[in-house]
């Protein structure tokens, strides 16, 4: 059993919110895409729940334990966070013999994990000169080294050719088939749609959507498009009022499971000029698509 | 915290630049035995405690690569981004420290007993051959290879504790290097009674240097004022490594 639950989870640096009351959860024996664009608050999310960075509110937990209070967390959690989270000058396998010293681990594991990523022939080599494939499967060793429950990887795909791609894909599927756990971020939905059962996407630090892969693409929600210069302050006002309204462009935001008629009321009391305003039905994935495009109206 | 300083030491062991260190420590101690013995210093020539001293004070001539190491312990995990990892299989990130401070302490105790053999087995011969036979168990011997010992085990931890002050290493040895070569030397020439309380006028007194003629403190209070400094650096360093949001 392990399933990751977030709840209320928040984290504000300075005057800056990168997670806004975030809940979601992560099944096991799924693999779960954690999708949104460039700053929507993905890496900060994983970080928290892996004890690296502490909320300002809210939970993560793995099966109800938080990172840090978990026996031996490297026996239930593997995580990839960054690709140049090495020594330079070190061999991949004393990278990897280090950890596994940290935490009693036989040196073995070493060897067994090194040949789980297929880079058991270049094991001796100093990382310096590694691609950044290479890299990126030396940081997966790291993570497999306790033979965890849960795999965390946070934007894997990202440098990776296409083989490469083909390969982390079979590897994180026949993970999650023997009942393994993954959350894998990203900000290209494409890059993970072949790969993921659910999908959970955030904009701005707050969640858009929740869902299984396959109703994001079936299910489509009423929803209103608006054109106004006032953008923000009528962003502000639906907010307030519950309404979950996501800005796709300098002067338009979309409003979801809203009529044109609450739009319009809204809109006159606090004195909204509209150009345009029409009723449609979102496919959220459309929706997401547009929602990265336009991450420049996203904070 | 066994596991946890074995992995220490490993980190230490699989990077060239840790041996490099220790190559430059090995041969600082004989330049600075010919420095002692064929300069010298007018106020304490050979034939004296203080010039014999001077001499053995050899040991612990890589008392600032030592700190240098200590800094690499804790901020090189920053620059290179292994703090994630490390702190990833290890996420009281206290015993992390107390690890580094325990392998720290270890590993400054071997590179002086390195040091003091090589010393020994340098200047003896050499004194001889000026006619100067030292007694080996003289305190003028013993007591710089005891401060070398101290001196160099506190720090390695002083630099544990200012690279977890200052995590960034360039930043880090920057500021050590400014700190003890520019102001507390300065310090030390124009004001001793002040210069004699700060780090390097304590572990000065430990090894034996008679930088500042009689104004040094004796050895056993300027090792606690090192072991004090050093506590306090690794302390505050592990209470802001404890709370750095890794991100």
């Amino acid at each position: 059993m392990a399933t990751i639950e977030i709840h209320g989870l928040s984290k504000r640096f300075g005057d800056v919110t990168a997670v806004d009351d975030l809940s979601f959860t992560a099944r096991e024996g799924a693999v779960t895409g954690f999708l949104g664009p460039n700053g929507a608050g993905k890496s900060t999310t994983l970080r928290m729940l892996l004890g690296l960075v502490s909320p300002t509110g809210g939970s993560a937990t793995i099966d109800g334990n938080r990172y840090a209070d978990l026996h031996e967390p490297f026996r239930c959690i593997g995580a990839m966070l960054e690709t140049d989270a090495f020594h330079p000058g070190r061999r991949a396998c004393d990278h990897l013999r280090i950890l596994a010293a940290a935490v009693g681990l036989p040196a073995t594991r070493v060897d067994a994990v090194l040949e789980e990523v297929d880079l058991a022939d270049v094991g001796r080599r100093r990382v310096k000169g590694f691609s950044l494939g290479m890299r990126q499967r030396l940081g997966l060793a790291s993570a497999l080294l306790g033979d965890p429950k849960v795999l965390i990887l946070d934007e894997p795909a990202n440098g990776l050719d296409p083989e490469g791609v083909r390969w982390l894909r079979q590897f994180v599927r026949s993970f999650a088939d023997r009942g393994g756990t993954v959350l894998i971020s990203s900000h290209v939905l494409a890059e993970v749609a072949q790969t993921v059962d659910d999908v959970v996407i955030i904009a701005g630090g707050r969640l858009v959507v929740q869902s299984s892969l396959v109703d994001l693409a079936n299910r489509s929600r009423p929803g209103v498009r608006v054109r106004t210069p006032q953008v923000k302050a009528l962003h502000d006002a639906l907010n307030n009022r519950g309404i979950r309204a996501q800005l796709v462009a300098d002067d338009a935001l979309v409003a979801l499971d809203s009529t044109p008629e609450q739009l319009g009321l809204i809109a006159a009391g606090i004195g909204a000029v509209i150009y345009e305003m029409t009723a449609e039905h979102f496919n959220l994935e459309e929706m997401y698509l547009e929602l990265t495009a336009a991450k420049g109206a996203l904070r | 915290m066994r596991n946890l300083i074995n992995a220490e030491f490993l980190k230490l062991r699989t990077t060239r630049a840790f041996w490099a260190y220790v190559m430059s420590i090995v041969v600082f101690v004989p330049i600075s035995i010919a420095l002692s013995i064929t300069v010298g210093n007018d106020q304490n020539p050979l034939t004296t405690s203080g010039g014999i001293r001077g001499v053995f004070s050899a040991a612990s001539s890589g008392l600032l690569m030592a700190v240098l190491i200590g800094i690499t312990m804790s901020a090189g995990e920053f620059r290179n981004n292994t703090a994630t990892p490390t702190f990833l299989v290890t996420p009281d990130r206290r015993r992390v420290m107390t690890a580094k401070v325990l392998a720290g302490a270890i590993l400054g105790l071997v590179l002086a007993a390195v040091s003091a053999v090589v010393t020994v087995a340098v200047a003896t011969p050499w004194l001889h051959a000026r006619n100067v036979d030292v007694n080996l168990l003289s305190a003028d011997v013993i007591t710089p290879i005891a401060g070398a010992l101290l001196s160099l085990a506190l720090g390695v931890i002083f630099g544990i504790g200012i690279g977890g002050l200052i995590p960034n290493q360039t930043i880090a040895i920057t500021v050590l290097v400014v700190w003890s070569s520019i102001i507390e030397a300065l310090l030390t020439g124009f004001v001793p009674e002040v210069g004699r309380w700060l780090p390097t006028g304590a572990a000065s007194a430990l090894g034996g240097t008679w930088t500042i003629e009689g104004g040094l403190l004796p050895f056993w209070p300027a090792a606690l004022v090192l072991a004090g400094y050093s506590a306090a650096a690794a302390a505050v360093g592990t209470h802001l490594i404890a709370r750095k949001d890794m991100t």
